[in-house]
């Protein structure tokens, strides 16, 4: 009940409209971890009623070359009037990205970008995000995930 | 504390509790570096962009119109399937008044293109990062498309919305302003 009298008061001015959304961060959570001295796992979970475009989205490592540009898996393809044939992801999307040679112990950034939208009707910008991590010793297993997080943490979210 | 005095004390935390509430509500929809609503119309009106061709093209030359000015991109597809309803409105209330600015956060050749493809009857306009800010200054905390301003003649902001804007709620606005 006090959250409906807010919104009445708040809404009361010139007029504004919007709809609930994530924050770009919590719509499409990005993640990644170390698998071993050579290849890094990314990930998306994207939130119920968000989806990713597959061709905007690009995965990197910084630094080190990669042995090949990382496979990403198919998405679900639509037909757009402008675009055409259009692939888009929805709940989570996994991608292996692996150096040309194994860097045991090195730290690593892995960048990824992307571009999203949501069910209700907006589109976010293209997001930029990096995660730091670091690769296990040679032998080793894979090591622990790490959460992307923003630099800005919003109190009232 | 005798029972008075308690429930005192509960209506003043109340009163407080929701200030803070809508504090929080509006903090949310507030332009976020803490401009004032008008100094952000006033940004808006004074703003100069390129258009499709290059050339540049001053927002001012509107000042008097009921201006609504639809932030969008190509590859943002709610954005484009709204157009073909804004030519419309365009054509049909252009003469009284009404003037549509589109500022693409996008790509020049394919903002033409799209623009052909629908004969698009009012200017659209090449906007950077620059753009964006901006409309997060007018509200658009997420920086998502499409976004639409709508400003009176008087240049106060009458209207914002963050995603379609639904052909019968555009007219009906459209209709009280004019």
């Amino acid at each position: 009940m006090a959250a409906g009298l807010i919104a009445a008061l708040t809404l009361g001015g010139a007029g504004a409209q919007s709809p609930d959304l994530l924050e770009p961060e919590r719509a499409f959570s990005f993640s990644a971890r170390p698998l071993d001295a050579t290849t890094v796992e990314a990930r998306f979970a994207i939130a119920d009623g968000y989806y990713l475009y597959r061709d905007k989205l690009k995965l990197s490592l910084e630094p080190g070359a990669l042995a090949a540009p990382p496979v990403l898996p198919p998405g679900k393809i639509k037909q757009d009037e402008f675009f055409g044939t259009v692939e888009t992801y929805r709940g989570k999307v996994v991608v292996r990205v692996s150096l040309a040679a194994p860097a045991p112990g090195a730290t690593l950034t892995v960048k990824a970008e992307s571009q999203g939208c949501a069910d209700k009707g907006v589109c976010y910008p293209p997001q930029v995000q990096k995660i730091a991590l670091s690769l296990p010793p040679a032998g080793a297993g894979p090591g622990p995930v790490v959460e992307f997080a923003p630099a800005k943490k919003n109190w009232f979210k | 504390m005798s029972r008075r005095t308690a429930l005192v004390v509960i209506l003043v935390a109340g009163i407080a509790a929701l200030s803070a509430g809508i504090y929080v509500g509006r903090s949310d929809r507030e332009p976020s570096d803490g401009t004032q609503p008008g100094q952000a119309a006033a940004t808006l009106l004074g703003l100069t962009l390129p258009d499709v061709a290059g050339k540049e093209t001053s927002l001012a030359q509107w000042r008097g119109k009921l201006l609504v000015v639809n932030f969008w991109a190509t590859w943002c597809a709610p954005c484009r399937e709204e157009m073909p309803e804004f030519v419309r409105l365009q054509a049909e209330f252009g003469g009284k008044g009404l003037q549509f600015v589109g500022i693409a956060l996008d790509d020049a050749d394919k903002v033409g293109q799209f623009a052909a493809e629908i004969g698009l009857n009012y200017p659209a306009l090449i906007g950077g990062y620059g753009a964006m800010e901006l409309s997060k200054t007018l509200g658009n905390r997420l920086m998502a498309l499409p976004f639409t301003v709508i400003v009176s003649r008087d240049g106060t902001i009458a209207h914002t919305q963050l995603g379609p804007l639904k052909g019968s709620q555009l007219r009906a606005m459209v209709g009280k302003l004019i």
